[in-house]
């Protein structure tokens, strides 16, 4: 086949299509010109599909390039009828190892992001294949870069427990979203948190993301940017749920309170020294049934769990009740781990201060390049210039 | 004329004014004589009488057929002559504290306006109705305050705010105004002076010269006449100065939009998912997933089995409930404005213009 099957058909049209099936296509092709008509244009050989994508890909106009990378290039882009709406466009770059069909990254991305619509997920807007069968995925512009340039410039930005608590809220939202719609993300993390113009934080990179797993049906373990994965993934666990993404954003917030990645393994098995270390050894009082783990390796000698005294002297700021919220999202036993529902009804929301409004939360700029290097990244990897010697790709033949 | 009006509003005047209704003692007797007023029943009588009738704890108003039991410390003196618009302004201030709106609150003149309406008739009702009008009044009061408990203190301060403003306002255009005195006197001064020194030099100068004597009396005239021009000028620049100075006070400007009120956080951002169909319960029985529940690798990794009724319940009844007749009435008559990006509005269209448009159909998942 010569085209690509992954056209949005929703967007091709302004027409009510809000279902992917088969029948959307045929309404498509009541306001698109018919297949007869788009063939007496350009002549013979262009289907249905095919200018279903062409139709797609001249709404939109590629400008400069924002960042290129092993995986995607990111474009600047603007729609066609009105120069003024920008967008990002990730050219997704054909991979030598799917020379079969795309990228299991992209499927994902496509896959998720086309069916979650809420302020705090990046919006996918349009995809459609250019010359090589490249996939464009077309994304809401992002202009003020991400979390991490904002936690990582200690100097040039200050915020503080208000500002930490609008844009836990925003996050924890998104997740909240993923999870009441079956998705996983398996990579948050704070450059992974793009912030829009209007300061509003929003989930991007789903190259990871899946949809809930049904029983005795295996995942892979192998999710989630070192730093930010939970200990059931690290002890190998197959079968998991979203509480692995509050792990993750637990060590968000502990990162946004003392500006430094709270947990910065170098390998697995630091990583997992490095929990034992700061939270306390999972064993079989606190978390029934670890042992039995396939990759469960703990080391000598263990420690106790840490007390509230310990969080309270390093994320003091973030105040009592946010300690505690940061306490429960760092639970060793996933069962015991809140949720990201529970979360929101924390009473740290309401307790003072007051989460400061996202139009005067701190901004910094030169967000696009930023932008251009965060979509353009392989999901689940740490940043090159972090900590170049540990980069590792990841493994998707063997998830099978 | 205005030196017999105050005389005429003066209570001495009336010679009635002069006798406590009570103890008929009168100003003639007792020089000192003072009355006093209780603003239950608005009955005057002497300070005297207040002491002798009240001074034991609270009892009934002297005067025939009023009765009303009144207390000591309710007593003062009437700031008004004619106690009927002494009632009235009380009453008046009573019912201001309460509906104490401001003409920014109101969309149009016309609201205001009637308004404004509304509350002179409650005014008047409990100034000049009857007894059962005064009640019904009385409990309009009381339930508006009740209603609008905040709203009225946040206008009282408000208000209060006002009121300080624009005492300090008044206060440094009369410190200005006191400058522009204090100049002027002084510029006066200064011409005097110069004027003086010039008329003195002219006579020195006519006294010890030999020239014509007429010639330099003209050119004295003429340098002072040159001098006071010049500061007729500076005056004026001056004088323009400040005028545009208090120029800056423009008057009768509207006042700036208090923020608007901020709605307590909502942590979920205003979106319920609570599915509306069915209710999820904690627990389903079901062979299929009995061994699942008892497996230590589903369970220790933190498999959640309560991840899967509510995937499954959902998937059973998505779809259930959708009328696409429904979808498009609804999103035809325009799209909803939308948060976030200039482009928020294209992913909205994109998606079919609905926040919570999850379409799990495709279960089985190649990963």
């Amino acid at each position: 086949m010569a085209y690509s099957p992954l056209v949005v058909p929703g967007s091709a049209d302004k027409s009510a299509a809000t279902t992917k099936s088969k029948l959307s296509n045929t309404v498509v092709s009541s306001n698109a010109p018919t297949p007869e008509a788009g063939q007496s244009s350009n002549g013979a050989g262009n289907d249905l599909a095919e200018q279903m994508n062409e139709d797609e890909k001249q709404k939109y106009i590629k400008g400069k390039k924002l960042g290129e990378g092993t995986y995607a290039n990111v474009y600047l882009g603007h729609l066609r009828d009105s120069p003024s709406t920008l967008v990002a466009i990730k050219k997704i770059k054909v991979q030598k190892e799917y020379t079969e069909g795309m990228a299991p990254d992209a499927i994902r991305e496509l896959k998720h992001l086309q069916e979650l619509s809420h302020p705090n997920i990046i919006s996918l807007l349009s995809v459609f294949s250019s010359k090589d069968q490249n996939l464009n995925l077309v994304l809401e512009f992002l202009p003020l870069g991400d979390l991490e340039m904002l936690i990582k410039d200690v100097d040039g930005v200050r915020y503080g427990a208000a500002d930490i608590k609008a844009w836990m809220g925003m996050l924890t939202r998104a997740i909240w979203f993923c999870h009441e719609n079956f998705v996983l993300h398996r990579d948050i993390k704070p450059n992974n948190l793009l912030i829009a113009a209007d300061g509003e934080v929003k989930l991007a990179d789903f190259g990871l993301a899946r949809s809930f797993s049904d029983p005795y049906r295996v995942m892979t373990s192998n999710v989630i940017t070192r730093w930010y994965r939970p200990p059931e993934l690290l002890f190998g666990a197959k079968h998991y749920s979203g509480a692995v993404d509050i792990w993750s954003v637990g060590l968000v917030f502990a990162e946004l309170v003392i500006r430094t990645p709270y947990m910065a393994g170098d390998t697995e098995v630091h990583q997992v020294n490095l929990i034992c270390q700061a939270i306390g050894t999972p064993n079989e009082d606190n978390w029934p049934g670890v042992s039995k783990l396939p990759e469960y390796t703990v080391p000598e000698p263990p420690n106790p769990i840490r007390g509230r005294d310990h969080y309270l002297g390093t994320f003091g700021t973030a105040g009592p009740e946010g300690v505690d919220l940061l306490m429960k999202t760092l639970i060793l036993d996933p069962r015991k781990r809140i949720t990201a529902r529970e979360m929101l009804e924390h009473k740290w929301w309401s307790s003072d201060p007051k989460p400061t409004r996202k139009e005067e939360l701190p901004k910094k700029s030169g967000g696009e390049a930023k932008l251009g290097e965060d979509l353009k990244r392989r999901p689940g990897i740490l940043d090159d210039e972090r900590s170049a010697r540990v980069a590792r790709k990841l493994d998707f033949g063997g998830m099978k | 004329m205005s030196r017999h009006a105050p005389k005429i509003l003066d209570p001495s005047s009336n010679p009635l004014d002069d006798i406590c209704p009570v103890c008929k003692s009168n100003r003639y007797l007792n020089p000192s004589l003072q009355f006093l007023i209780n603003p239950e029943c608005y009955h005057k009588m002497c300070s005297t009488c207040v002491d002798r009738i009240f001074t034991s704890g609270p009892a009934s108003c002297p005067v025939p057929h009023c009765g009303k039991t009144l207390r000591k410390k309710g007593f003062h003196k009437a700031f008004f002559g004619d106690l009927k618009v002494e009632r009235e302004v009380d009453i008046r201030k009573r019912v201001g504290e309460v509906f104490n709106r401001r003409q920014e609150e109101f969309e149009t003149l016309q609201d205001w306006n009637n308004y404004l309406e509304e509350v002179e008739c409650l005014v008047f009702d409990l100034v000049e109705g009857t007894t059962k009008e005064k009640m019904k009044a009385e409990e309009k009061l009381k339930s508006y305050r009740a209603m609008n408990m905040q709203e009225i203190e946040e206008n009282r301060r408000a208000m209060m705010e006002d009121a300080d403003l624009e005492k300090r306002r008044s206060q440094a255009e009369k410190e200005q105004a006191r400058q522009r005195r204090l100049q002027v006197v002084k510029e006066e001064q200064e011409a005097k002076a110069d004027l003086e020194k010039d008329k003195k030099k002219t006579l020195d100068l006519l006294a010890t010269a030999d020239g014509n004597a007429a010639a330099i009396t003209r050119q004295a005239q003429k340098v002072i006449l040159k001098k006071s021009s010049a500061r007729r000028n500076l005056g004026d620049k001056v004088g323009n100065g400040s005028a545009q100075d208090s120029g800056l006070t423009i008057r009768g400007l509207k006042k700036k939009l208090a923020p608007v009120v901020e709605k307590p956080y909502d942590p979920f951002g205003g979106i319920d998912l609570t599915p509306t169909r069915y209710v999820l319960q904690d627990h389903y029985e079901n062979e299929w997933l009995a061994s699942a529940k008892n497996d230590s690798r589903h369970m220790a990794g933190g498999y959640s089995l309560q991840e899967y009724y509510s995937r499954t319940m959902f998937e059973a009844f998505s779809g259930l409930g959708v009328f696409i007749k429904d979808e498009v009435s609804q999103k035809q008559p325009g799209v909803p404005a939308s948060v976030g990006s200039a482009t928020a509005v294209e992913a909205f269209e994109a998606f079919g213009g609905n926040i919570k448009l999850e379409n799990k159909t495709e279960t089985d998942d190649v990963f």
